[in-house]
């Protein structure tokens, strides 16, 4: 590699681009190695980007449950839609945890065991009672039946409770959602029938609450 | 309960348990699991190998992508750990491969397996400033201030030569010699 190629790369590296491919030479595998592990040292980087760990996830559950066809019909907005595939994927996966020998294979057998109808999913949007979206809320029927929920606070860190609501008023399960840079999410197996339930709410360490979402 | 309906239930109880298995309640429950408690230090790790986020993002999602797929979630937390680095290895050689035809970087399943081994809601400790730390102490002044300008405060060539009062010229001449040096500072650290 001639110096000036080695030191574009080099640039990119500094600049935080994505480095051109090359033909190194030997001499300069040091070089680059030297200029990666100075590179990695700077702060900022290093840490991986949330939009991207959100993104990638989306991805391999979209992998795992290769039929976006089934949650379309729902009409719901792009981040429900999200959640849903999320939720289905999880209660797939749970279910074949609870009961299959399948559980040795992979997300992509798990598919094979069917993916839920629409009748089988319930959302919801956590709201402030003044309004101020919080998150979204998913329920999957099936054996088990699970929510998957995510919520959005000002706080950075603690823990959110969220409590399920019957119709008939009483509560069916309760969580707690560990709070990670203003956000968290919280997957739970419920012992219910997702038609008997009316809603969420969630509420801080001390018991106030924060917000309520009811089942579409 | 009837005859039949006894033998029915009787049938399925055992069909159920030649299901069922133990879950090691050390392993993970799902993919999902997987993905959480790896994504923060897989990156982290890849970040280290390639020191870009554009690559590090792309291998990190290249080694999900493979890893998940034949993945066996009754194996242990350490042994999808191992799992996913052994993918991380040949997703890094690849790219190496691909990209300048030579091995600049690696991962060692063994000797990395710590990078993945702490619980991901604490942010990891990396080793990389520690590290440049010690090559750029060994450096003469000159050779440590260009690299210092360049890689820790990502200044432009322009910015750092105006820092140090030379010429564009010198600079990247400076900043060409002072690598060669910071490469074998981190020869003999290795050594």
């Amino acid at each position: 590699m001639s110096d000036r190629r080695l030191f574009s790369f080099i640039d990119a590296l500094i600049a935080g681009r994505r480095p051109g491919r090359l033909k190194a030479d030997p001499d300069d595998v040091e070089v680059l190695r030297a200029a990666i592990t100075l590179g990695s040292a700077r702060p900022g980087d290093a840490t991986p980007d949330e939009q991207f760990v959100a993104d990638l996830y989306q991805s391999l559950a979209n992998q795992a449950d290769p039929t976006p066809a089934n949650v379309h019909p729902l009409r719901m907005r792009r981040g429900r839609t999200a959640l849903a595939a999320a939720a289905a994927s999880i209660a797939l996966v749970g279910g074949t945890f609870a009961a299959t020998e399948s559980f040795d294979q992979s997300p992509a057998t798990t598919a094979a065991v069917g993916v839920p109808h629409e009748d089988a999913l319930r959302t919801g949007t956590f709201e402030t009672p003044t309004g101020e979206v919080l998150g979204q809320i998913v329920a999957y029927n099936g054996h088990p039946s699970w929510v998957y929920m995510n919520v959005g606070v000002s706080q950075s860190t603690g823990t959110v409770m969220c409590m399920l609501q019957l119709n008939n008023g009483s509560i069916v399960a309760a969580g707690t959602i560990e709070i990670h840079r203003g956000t968290g999410e919280l997957s739970k197996s419920i012992p219910v029938d997702i038609h008997r339930l009316r809603g969420a709410q969630l509420f801080t360490s001390t018991g106030a609450v924060l917000g309520s979402a009811t089942f579409a | 309960m009837p005859s039949a309906r006894r033998a029915v239930h009787s049938r399925s109880v055992a069909g159920d348990a030649a299901r069922l298995r133990v879950v090691d309640p050390d392993g993970y429950p799902d993919w999902e699991a997987v993905y959480r408690d790896n994504i923060d230090r897989l990156y982290r790790l890849m970040y280290a190998r390639v020191g870009n986020r554009p690559d590090a993002e792309d291998l990190t999602s290249e080694v999900f992508r493979t890893a998940l797929g034949p993945l066996r979630l009754a194996s242990s937390k350490g042994e999808v750990r191992a799992y996913l680095l052994t993918t991380a290895q040949t997703v890094l050689a690849s790219h190496w491969r691909r990209t300048l035809g030579l091995p600049v970087t690696s991962i060692d399943p063994e000797s990395d397996i710590a990078a993945l081994a702490e619980p991901s809601k604490i942010e990891a400790p990396s080793d990389a400033p520690q590290r440049a730390g010690k090559i750029l102490a060994a450096l003469p002044d000159r050779y440590r201030r260009i690299l210092e300008l360049r890689f820790l405060e990502a200044c432009t060539i322009k910015e750092a030569a105006q820092a140090m009062n030379i010429s564009v010229s010198n600079a990247k001449v400076l900043q060409h010699r002072a690598l060669r040096s910071a490469a074998k500072a981190e020869l003999e650290l290795e050594q």
